[in-house]
C-alpha cells in the first residue's frame, strides 16, 4: 500500500528527491502510524510498523510536519540529509496545538477564544465507572457532578457553572460526534471516548443556541486511524462492598430506647424469647452480600489513508450488596471514513446499545433493615426464613422479610430493558480550496421496556394479590445539518475562517403503560397480563410529545498574526414548542483573545511560554419548555405526576371520565436568557511544563421560566407556566496541569492536575414584587438551593425549662430560634437557614510513573454549604422517629442524664420533639456541614516493556489494580454517623414530605449504601 | 448561497414547527355536550375530596365531643393538632377543601358559563346547570363552614369562571364576603332545587331536587347562627326542610323501618340517602385510587379504618392469638378516631330502647382470620386445641362494669375490657373502644385497603333533624318534638321485637317539646348521625363548640378557645398571595387568632 502510494507520487513529481527515516517516542521506540507530511501540504505518509516512512519531496520543499496523537507536532526541515533521519516527538498532554472540539468543527487551543476544558478518554478511564458523568466529577473546573443515587448505573447530576434555571431544567446539552445526543450517558461505554470537551461559557455556547445556556457537552467517540490494524483488548473485574453500614442500635440500645418510648404495646412473643436468649439480629448483615463490576471491551481498528475503519463491542455488569439490583450493558460500535477522492470524504458512525437495569423502579429495600427489630429472629428452628419478623403489630402483616428477596427471586422483578440506536453519517466536499460543504445527518431511535412484577403475598405484596406494570416507551429523532466552511490564510498573517449552518431536526416520544392487578399465577411474571382476572380492571395510561427545531448559525473567526483572534458567532432558532407568532429567537456571541507571549516584549521573558488573555460575551438559552406547553388547559388526570389516575367517576355501576381546568397557559412564553461574560487567562511556564488557565465569569439568567403556585382561591390547580425573575451565577474558575517531575528515559514522574472553582448563585428577582414562594423553596437574594426553616440551637436542657415553657416547650425537645423575636415559637420563625452552595470544590489527579509502573490517585472535595439528610428528619423517614415501634439509625438522643444538644427525647411530652404549634421542627435535624474530601480512586499499573510485550505478541500490555471510593477522609456528617455526604437522590425521598424540599434539592434518603470497590484489570493492544 | 437555502426551506419549515398534538384539549371542548358532560363528572369527582380522604375525615370528626385522636397519632400529625386545638397554619388536614374546593367552583363556573352556548336540549342543559349549582354551592358550603368568608370572585368577577393567572385573595372585609358567601349558595340551591330532576336514580347517586332541598334547608338553618343572618332564616329552613318531609313520596326519599339497614353495606343506594359521593367496589381505576393500601389521602373512601381501634393481637388464650391478622369486615386498625366518653355515657346512655348505638358501634370482634388453605388449617386446630373457633368472640366491650365483672366471674376466656379501661388519651389503660361501623367495607381485595363503597353526604333523616331546629328557634317547639318522635319511633325498632316489646320501647324513647333545646338536638344528632363526618361544623356553626369540646373532650379542654370556630386559612395560600396594592401584611387575610 504505501509502495504504491510512493509510486503515485514518483510518478507525479519527477523532479522530487526521497526522503528517509523514523519516527520514535520520547523513549527512543519506533512510532507507528505517525503522519509524515510536507509543509506545503501536498503529499502524506504514515510510519511502517517499524515506525520508518520514506516520502518523495520536489526541490523547493523546506520542512516536514510530523504530527502523532498525543504528541506535539514537530517541523522537521530539510537541511540536506536526505536519509535515514531520526525523528524523535515529544509527549503533548498539554499541546496547545492539540486540536479541540468546539462544536461544528474543530480548532487548534490555542485559537480559542471561548471557554473549554478538554477531558481525554484516557483520564475518564482513570475512574472505572458505568457511565461518564462519574468520571468526571472533579476533574474538570467549573462542572459539578453530585451523585444522585447508588443503585447501579444511577445517575449523576452535572452543573456547569452552577444552577441558573428554577425549572426549566440545568442539564447540559449533550453533543455525540457532533450530534445533539438526547439518549441517557448510560448508553455510552466510557470506554468508547476519545475526548470530553465542556463548552462553558456563553461565546462558545452560542453556537447551540437555543440549548446552550447550560453548557455543552461534546463527546467524541474513538474512529479508526490509518495504519496497521491494531487490536485492543481492556477487562477488569471488582468486588464492591458497603462503605459502611448504616449504624442502628443493638439489642440492648434498641431496649433501651424502647423501654423509656412512648410506645407500650409491648415485646412480641418472638422478641421475648430474643431477650431471654441474648438475640442481636444484624439485619444488614444478613441481607448485604458483596457486589461486583465487570467490563470488558474489545475493538478493531485501523485502516490506510482511503479509508480507516474501527468496530468493537463491550460488556457491562455491576451488581450491588443488595439482592435485585444490577446494571448490564452491551455495546457494539463502529465507524469508518472514505476519503472517496481529493474532493469528497464520507464516513458513518454506529453506536448500538442494549442495557438491562434491574431494581430501579422499585423502592429502595432498605429501610427493613434498619427498623426490624434486633430481637426478632430472622429464622425459624426449622431453618425456614421468619416470614413475618415485626417486632409491632401495626407491622407484623405489612413487613416482610427482606430475606425473601433473596430465597424469591421470581416474586419481585424488576426490570427496564432498553435498546438506543445511534447512528450518524457525514459528507464533505471541497469545492474549491478552503471552502467545504458537509452534510451531517442523525438517526436516532430509542426503545425502552419497563417491566415490573409483584408477587401474590410476597414481600412486596404482603398478603395481597400480585400486580404487573409494562410501560412501553419509543422516542425517534432525526437531524439534518447543513455546514458550509471556509479556511483562507492572507498573506501568511491572516487567518479567516467562516462556519454557516442550517439545520433541521424532529423527535416523537410515544408511550403506553399498563398496570394489571391479579396475575392468574405467577409464574405468568408481566409476560401476558391477560392472563389474569377481570378485577380490578387494568390501569391504562399513555403519552405523546413531539417537537422541531430549525437553526440558523454563522461563525466568523480572524486571527491576526497568532497574536489577536476574534470570534463573532450568531445563531437564530426557530422552535415548534413556543407558541404561534413567537418561534424564531437569536443568539449573538463575540469573543477575543490576545496571545501576549506572541508579542515581541515577551520574548524577554523565556520562563513564560505561553500567556494568552480572552473574553467574551453571548447570549444563549435553554429549552426548557416541554411540547405544546402553550396549548390545552384541560386534563384528565388528577395531576401532573405520571402515573396518576384518570379522573373518572361512576354514577352507580357506569363509569365516565372527567375533564377539568387543570392550567392556565401563556401563549408568549418564551426561554431562559442567559447573558455570559467570560474572562479567562491561558497560561504556560517552563516551556508548558506548568500550564492551566484562570477564568472569571458572570451570567445573568433573564426571563426565567417559572411555574407560579398561583393561591388555590384562583381556582387552578397546576402552576403557571410563565416567564419572571432573574438569576445570576458567578465564578471563578483555576486549573493548573504540572509536570513535577520528569525524565527522559524511563524514570521517575510525577504529574499533577489541579482544578479548584467556586459559584455564587443568586435569585435576584422572581415576579414582581414577589420576595419569597416558600412552597417552592425560592427567596430573592438568596441562592437557588437556599433552606428555609426554623433554626435548631440544640435541644432544651433542664436548667432551661422555664424558658422552655415560655414557648410551650419542655426540656429534651428541641430548641429552636424565635427568629422574629415576637416571644412566640411558630411559622413566623422560618427563615433561610443554609443552602447547598459549596464555598469552594474541586479534584484532583496525580500520576507518578516509574519504569513500568504508574500509580495514580483522585481525589475529590466540597467545603461549605449544607446537606440535607432526611435519614435524621424523623418524618421523612422514620428511621430517627425513636417513637419505639420499630428499630431506628442510632442517634445521641437526649435524656435527663444525657445532656446532648445533638437530638431530641424520645419520651418527652408523649413523644412530641416539638411543640404543637412547630410540630414541623422535626426536618431541623437532617441538616449537616455538607463539605468532604474524598479519594475517589487509587490505582497501580504496571505495563510490560514494549520488547517482553512484543514476545507474547502484544504491542503494549498494562496490569493494573485500582480501589474504588476508598477513603472519605473528612465528611461532618459521617463523623455525625452518616454514610457518605453524597447525595443519594433528588426532591423528597422520605415517606412524609418535610415540606421544604423543593424538587430541586439534592437529599440523602434511606437509600441502597454507598459501595467501595477493588478492581484488578487489564489493557492489552496487539 | 446560504440565504438561497434558507428561503427554499423556510416555508416548509413554517409547517414543521406548527404543533399538532394528540393528547392536549383546551376550554373548547366544554363548548361540546360531551365536553360539558366531562366537566360535570369531574366536579361530581371533585366532591370525592370532601368525602373519604383522611384530611376531610380529620376535619369532620376529630376534636369534637364525639371523637378525639386515638393512639395511633398520639405524638405528631394533623389528628394531634386538631384534636388538642394547637392547630399551627401548615396543618395537613386543612388543605383537604381548601386546595381542592376552588378547583371544582372554578370547573362549575366554567360550566355554567359555556353551558347556554352548547347545543343540547334546554332540558339536557338545565340539569347540567343545576347540577353545576348545586355542587358550587356544596364546595362553598365545606369551606365556609370551616373558613369563615371564602372568595365568591375567583379572579374575573363574582362567581365567574377565571381563566387567567390571578394571585389576589378576595377575602375582605370578612362579613361582606360571608354574606355573598350565602347568598350565592342560597340562589344556587334555589335554582337546582327546581332545575333538578325531582328523584335521583334508584340504582345511583346523580343529584335531585331532594338533595338540593336538604342542603337549602341547612345553608338557611347555618346563615340564621351566623353575623350574616336574616330573620327569616329559621323559617326558611323550616319551609325547605318540610317541603321535602311532606312530599317524600313525590321526591323518591323514605325512611327506613331499620335504622341498622341505612348504613348496611350492599344497601348503598336505599331510600333514605339522598346523596353519596360515590365509588365502586374493587374498582381502583374507577375510584381514582391506584394504590389503595397506601393512600390515605387524594380521592380514597378511607373512613373504614381510621376509627378501628386495636383488635390484632390482643386477645390470646392458652398462648393461642385470637385473631392475629387483619379479617377484612374489621378493616385497618389505623386508630386514628376514638370516641369520647360522651358517645357511650352521654348521647348513648339508653342503649337499650335506643337501637342507634348497637347499629353505629361494633363492641364485639370474634374470632377471624384472612388466612387460606394449610394456614388457615393449623390455624384452626391451633384455636381447637385451646377450645376455641373461627366464629367465637375474641374481643368484647361490654356496656357496664358490671356486665364485665358478671362475664369475668363467668370465666369467659375472650378479652373483655369494661368501660373504665376503654382507650383514652388521658390514661391509655388499653388500645380497645367501640368503633363506628358505618363505613365497614367487607368486599375488598385486601385487609390493608380502603374503601370501594359510596359515602353518604345526606340522609332525609338530617332533615327531620334541621326542621326540627328550625321549628324550635322560630318558636314552634311543638313541631320540633313531633319530627324528632319520628325518628325516636324508628329508632326503638329492631328487628325479630315482638309487637308489645316495640311498642313499650318506642313509648320509652318519646320526647315532649319541654325537653326540645339546642343542646338536645345536638345529642339527638349524635345519636343520629354519630360520626357522619359533619359533627365539626355542627358545633362550630352553631357557636357549641366551645361549650361542648369543654364538657365533653378531655384532650381538647386545655387550648380551645373561641377564635377555634373557624380553621386557619392554610399557610400556603398566605404565603401565594400578592396583595394587589403591595401591602406586605398579609395576617390581614388570616383568621383572628391565628398568628
Amino acid at each position: 500500500m504505501l509502495l504504491s502510494m510512493s509510486l503515485i507520487s514518483l510518478a507525479l513529481f519527477a523532479q522530487s528527491r526521497k526522503i528517509d527515516g523514523s519516527v520514535l517516542d520520547e523513549k527512543g521506540n519506533p512510532l507507528i502510524g505517525a503522519a509524515v507530511k510536507l509543509k506545503s501540504g501536498k503529499i502524506a505518509t504514515l510510519t511502517d510498523i517499524n515506525g520508518k516512512f520514506s516520502i518523495n519531496v520536489s526541490g523547493n520543499e523546506t520542512a516536514l510536519l510530523v504530527t502523532y496523537i498525543g504528541y506535539t507536532e514537530q517541523t522537521v526541515p530539510l537541511t540536506g540529509q536526505n536519509s535515514n533521519l531520526q525523528i524523535k516527538l515529544t509527549p503533548s498532554s498539554h499541546s496547545l496545538n492539540d486540536v479541540i472540539v468546539i462544536g461544528y468543527g474543530t480548532a487548534r487551543k490555542k485559537d480559542v477564544t471561548g471557554s473549554i476544558v478538554s477531558v481525554s478518554g484516557n483520564t475518564l478511564r482513570e475512574v472505572p465507572v458505568a457511565n461518564i458523568q462519574q468520571a468526571l466529577q472533579g476533574r474538570a473546573a467549573g462542572v459539578e457532578v453530585q451523585a444522585v443515587g447508588t443503585r447501579p448505573g444511577a445517575d449523576a447530576q452535572i452543573r456547569i457553572r452552577g444552577e441558573r434555571s428554577i425549572q426549566a431544567g440545568n442539564d447540559p446539552l449533550f453533543v455525540l460526534d457532533g450530534i445533539p445526543y438526547s439518549g441517557t450517558l448510560n448508553d455510552i461505554n466510557p470506554d468508547d471516548i476519545a475526548s470530553v470537551d465542556i463548552l462553558k461559557d456563553a461565546s462558545a455556547t452560542a453556537i447551540y443556541g437555543s440549548r446552550g445556556a447550560n453548557g455543552v457537552i461534546l463527546i467524541t467517540t474513538k474512529r479508526g486511524a490509518a495504519g496497521d490494524t491494531k487490536v485492543t483488548f481492556s477487562d477488569y473485574y471488582g468486588i464492591s462492598s458497603v462503605t459502611s453500614k448504616y449504624k442502628v442500635y443493638n439489642a440492648d440500645q434498641y431496649r433501651a430506647l424502647r423501654d423509656i418510648s412512648v410506645f407500650n404495646q409491648g415485646y412480641t412473643a418472638d422478641e421475648l424469647a430474643g431477650i431471654a436468649s441474648g438475640r442481636n439480629t444484624d439485619w444488614q448483615d444478613l441481607v448485604y452480600k458483596n457486589g461486583y463490576i465487570t467490563d470488558h471491551n474489545l475493538t478493531i481498528s485501523g485502516g490506510s489513508d482511503k479509508s480507516q475503519f474501527s468496530a468493537g463491542g463491550g460488556y457491562f455488569k455491576q451488581t450491588t450488596v443488595l439482592p435485585g439490583q444490577d446494571f448490564t450493558r452491551g455495546t457494539l460500535k463502529a465507524t469508518a471514513d472514505f476519503n472517496v477522492s481529493s474532493r469528497v470524504k464520507a464516513g458513518f458512525n454506529n453506536l448500538l446499545n442494549y442495557s438491562i437495569t434491574h431494581g430501579s423502579q422499585f423502592p429502595a429495600n432498605v429501610f427493613p433493615l434498619i427498623t426490624l427489630s434486633p430481637l426478632s429472629s430472622p429464622y425459624n428452628a426449622d431453618g425456614s426464613i421468619n416470614i413475618k419478623p415485626a417486632g409491632n403489630t401495626d407491622d407484623y402483616n405489612t413487613t416482610y422479610s427482606p430475606l425473601l428477596l433473596r430465597s424469591q427471586p421470581n416474586a419481585s422483578v424488576d426490570r427496564v430493558r432498553r435498546f438506543h440506536s445511534f447512528s450518524s453519517l457525514y459528507g464533505e466536499v471541497r469545492i474549491i480550496d478552503g471552502l467545504k460543504y458537509r452534510l451531517n445527518a442523525g438517526l436516532d431511535f430509542q426503545q425502552e421496556e419497563g417491566a415490573q412484577f409483584q408477587g401474590t403475598d410476597s414481600y412486596f405484596r404482603p398478603g395481597t394479590y400480585n400486580t404487573a406494570t409494562v410501560n412501553n416507551a419509543t422516542a425517534t429523532k432525526y437531524s439534518l445539518d447543513n455546514l458550509l466552511t471556509y479556511d483562507k490564510t492572507i498573506a501568511q498573517k491572516h487567518r479567516i475562517s467562516v462556519t454557516a449552518l442550517f439545520g433541521f431536526e424532529q423527535q416523537q416520544s410515544h408511550n403506553t403503560s399498563v398496570r394489571k392487578d391479579s396475575i392468574t399465577s405467577d409464574f405468568v411474571q408481566f409476560y401476558n397480563l391477560g392472563l389474569s382476572s377481570t378485577t380490578p380492571a387494568p390501569i391504562l395510561s399513555g403519552g405523546e410529545s413531539k417537537s422541531s427545531l430549525v437553526a440558523m448559525m454563522l461563525r466568523a473567526n480572524y486571527i491576526y498574526d497568532d497574536k489577536y483572534m476574534i470570534t463573532l458567532t450568531g445563531r437564530r432558532d426557530g422552535s415548534s414548542r413556543l407558541g404561534e407568532g413567537n418561534k424564531y429567537k437569536s443568539y449573538p456571541a463575540i469573543s477575543a483573545g490576545w496571545t501576549i507571549s506572541n508579542e515581541k516584549f515577551m520574548q524577554s521573558v523565556p520562563v513564560i511560554s505561553n500567556l494568552k488573555l480572552r473574553a467574551g460575551f453571548g447570549i444563549t438559552a435553554n429549552q426548557g419548555i416541554a411540547a405544546y406547553s402553550t396549548l390545552g388547559g384541560l386534563s384528565s388526570v388528577n395531576s401532573s405526576i405520571p402515573g396518576t389516575p384518570q379522573v373518572l367517576y361512576n354514577y352507580g355501576t357506569t363509569v365516565v371520565n372527567g375533564y377539568y381546568v387543570s392550567r392556565i397557559v401563556d401563549p408568549k412564553l418564551d426561554w431562559e436568557y442567559t447573558k455570559t461574560t467570560n474572562i479567562g487567562l491561558d497560561y504556560g511556564i517552563l516551556n508548558n511544563r506548568i500550564t492551566g488557565s484562570v477564568e472569571y465569569y458572570t451570567a445573568s439568567t433573564t426571563k426565567l421560566l417559572y411555574g407560579i403556585s398561583l393561591p388555590p382561591t384562583s381556582g387552578i390547580t397546576d402552576p403557571y407556566l410563565t416567564n419572571v425573575g432573574n438569576v445570576t451565577n458567578k465564578g471563578m474558575e483555576f486549573s493548573i496541569s504540572s509536570q513535577n517531575i520528569t525524565s527522559d528515559h524511563g524514570g521517575f514522574t510525577w504529574g499533577t492536575d489541579l482544578n479548584f472553582y467556586f459559584n455564587r448563585n443568586k435569585l435576584v428577582s422572581l415576579n414582581g414584587s414577589i420576595t419569597q414562594v416558600v412552597s417552592n423553596q425560592l427567596f430573592v437574594g438568596q441562592p437557588l438551593s437556599a433552606i428555609y426553616d426554623y433554626k435548631k440551637l440544640g435541644i432544651w436542657q433542664l436548667s432551661e425549662a422555664a424558658e422552655a415553657a415560655k414557648y410551650g416547650f419542655v426540656p429534651g425537645q428541641i430548641k429552636l430560634e424565635d427568629h422574629n423575636g415576637d416571644g412566640k415559637l411558630t411559622v413566623d420563625d422560618k427563615y433561610v437557614i443554609g443552602n447547598a452552595q459549596a464555598k469552594i470544590q474541586g479534584g484532583m489527579t496525580n500520576r507518578f510513573t516509574y519504569k513500568g509502573f504508574d500509580f495514580s490517585f483522585v481525589l475529590y472535595g466540597r467545603l461549605g454549604g449544607t446537606l440535607i439528610s432526611q435519614v435524621y428528619q424523623p418524618l421523612a423517614g422514620y428511621t430517627t422517629i425513636n417513637d419505639g415501634r420499630r428499630n431506628q439509625v442510632a442517634v445521641d438522643y437526649w435524656t435527663p442524664t444525657n445532656p446532648t444538644n445533638f437530638y431530641p427525647s424520645p419520651n418527652v411530652a408523649g413523644g412530641q420533639i416539638s411543640s404543637p404549634l412547630t410540630s414541623d421542627a422535626g426536618s431541623t435535624l437532617g441538616y449537616f456541614d455538607a463539605s468532604f474530601l474524598k479519594v475517589r480512586t487509587i490505582t497501580f499499573g504496571y505495563s510490560l516493556g514494549k520488547r517482553w510485550a512484543k514476545k507474547i505478541g502484544a504491542q503494549n500490555l498494562r496490569v493494573y489494580v485500582s480501589s474504588q471510593n476508598p477513603f472519605i477522609f473528612f465528611s461532618p456528617y459521617v463523623r455525625a454517623g452518616g454514610i457518605d455526604p453524597e447525595a443519594t437522590g433528588i426532591g423528597n425521598q422520605g415517606v412524609q414530605n418535610p415540606g421544604n424540599i423543593s424538587s430541586r434539592a439534592l437529599t440523602i434518603g434511606v437509600a441502597t449504601p454507598s459501595t467501595k470497590s477493588f478492581i484488578a484489570g487489564l489493557n492489552i493492544s496487539l | 448561497m446560504l440565504l438561497l437555502v434558507t428561503t427554499l426551506l423556510g416555508s416548509s419549515c413554517k409547517k414543521s414547527l406548527e404543533e399538532h398534538p394528540y393528547t392536549a384539549f383546551t376550554t373548547d371542548y366544554y363548548k361540546s355536550a360531551d365536553g360539558l358532560q366531562a366537566a360535570v363528572n369531574a366536579v361530581y369527582a371533585n366532591m370525592r375530596y370532601d368525602f373519604g380522604p383522611v384530611g376531610a375525615l380529620a376535619l369532620g370528626n376529630v376534636g369534637t365531643d364525639e371523637f378525639t385522636f386515638g393512639d395511633q397519632v398520639a405524638s405528631s400529625g394533623q389528628f394531634l393538632e386538631l384534636g388538642t386545638y394547637q392547630i399551627p397554619t401548615t396543618n395537613g388536614a386543612i388543605l383537604t377543601p381548601w386546595n381542592r374546593n376552588y378547583n371544582g367552583i372554578n370547573l362549575c363556573n366554567a360550566i355554567l358559563k359555556f353551558a347556554p352556548g352548547v347545543a343540547m336540549s334546554d332540558a339536557t342543559r338545565n340539569v347540567m346547570m343545576a347540577e353545576a349549582r348545586y355542587l358550587r354551592a356544596h364546595l362553598y358550603l365545606l369551606l365556609v363552614e370551616n373558613f369563615g368568608a371564602v372568595p365568591v370572585d375567583l379572579g374575573s368577577g363574582d362567581l365567574q369562571f377565571t381563566d387567567v393567572p390571578y394571585y389576589g385573595f378576595n377575602r375582605l372585609p370578612f362579613n361582606d364576603i360571608l354574606k355573598k358567601d350565602y347568598q350565592a349558595m342560597i340562589a344556587d340551591l334555589t335554582y337546582a332545587s327546581h332545575n333538578l330532576p325531582v328523584q335521583r336514580p334508584s340504582n345511583a347517586f346523580k343529584l335531585s331536587q331532594a338533595a338540593a332541598l336538604h342542603l337549602l334547608s341547612k345553608v338557611y338553618l347555618f346563615r340564621a347562627y351566623s353575623v350574616v343572618k336574616e330573620s327569616t332564616d329559621f323559617g326558611s329552613a323550616y319551609t325547605t326542610a318540610m317541603e321535602l318531609i311532606n312530599n317524600k313520596g313525590k321526591y323518591g326519599a323514605d325512611l327506613l323501618q331499620d335504622f341498622g339497614q341505612v348504613h348496611k353495606q350492599g344497601n348503598d343506594y336505599n331510600k333514605e340517602i339522598l346523596y353519596s359521593v360515590e365509588r365502586l367496589p374493587l374498582n381502583n381505576s374507577a375510584n381514582e385510587d391506584l394504590n389503595p393500601s397506601t393512600d390515605f389521602a387524594n380521592k380514597v373512601n378511607i373512613a373504614n379504618n381510621l376509627f378501628n381501634c386495636l383488635y390484632q393481637n390482643v386477645a390470646s388464650v392458652g398462648g393461642v392469638t385470637l385473631i392475629d391478622d387483619r379479617p377484612l369486615q374489621y378493616g385497618r386498625p389505623l386508630r386514628e378516631l376514638a370516641p369520647t366518653p360522651y358517645v357511650s355515657n352521654v348521647a348513648f346512655a339508653d342503649k337499650f330502647n335506643d337501637s342507634r348505638y348497637d347499629n353505629s358501634f361494633r363492641v364485639m370482634w370474634r374470632v377471624a382470620t384472612v388466612r387460606t388453605g394449610v394456614a388457615l388449617q393449623t390455624y384452626v386446630s391451633n384455636l381447637a386445641s385451646v377450645g376455641f373457633k373461627i366464629g367465637d368472640t375474641a374481643i368484647y366491650l361490654p356496656p357496664t362494669e358490671a356486665r364485665a365483672a358478671q362475664l369475668v366471674a363467668a370465666g369467659k376466656k375472650y378479652l373483655i375490657v369494661p368501660p373504665s379501661k376503654w382507650y383514652n388519651n388521658q390514661t391509655k389503660l388499653s388500645f380497645q373502644y367501640p368503633n363506628l361501623k358505618k363505613y365497614d367495607d367487607s368486599l375488598r381485595a385486601n385487609f390493608q385497603d380502603v374503601s370501594g363503597r359510596p359515602f353518604i353526604v345526606s340522609k332525609l333523616s338530617e332533615v327531620y333533624l334541621t326542621a326540627a331546629e328550625a321549628a324550635m328557634q322560630a318558636g314552634h317547639p311543638a313541631d320540633a318534638a313531633t319530627l324528632i318522635n319520628v325518628l325516636r319511633t324508628r329508632a326503638a325498632y329492631r328487628p325479630g321485637l315482638s309487637a308489645a316489646d316495640l311498642s313499650a320501647r318506642v313509648a320509652a324513647m318519646q320526647v315532649s317539646q319541654s325537653q326540645i333545646t339546642l343542646d338536645f338536638i345536638l345529642d339527638e344528632r349524635t345519636r343520629e348521625l354519630c360520626g357522619e363526618c359533619i359533627r365539626w361544623p355542627d358545633l362550630a356553626i352553631r357557636n357549641k363548640l366551645i361549650d361542648r369540646v369543654k364538657k365533653y373532650n378531655p384532650d381538647g379542654v386545655g387550648h380551645v378557645a373561641v377564635f377555634n370556630n373557624i380553621r386557619p386559612i392554610p399557610q400556603d395560600q398566605i404565603n401565594s398571595v400578592v396583595d394587589p396594592n403591595g401591602d406586605p401584611n398579609r395576617n390581614k387575610y388570616q383568621n383572628p387568632g391565628y398568628y
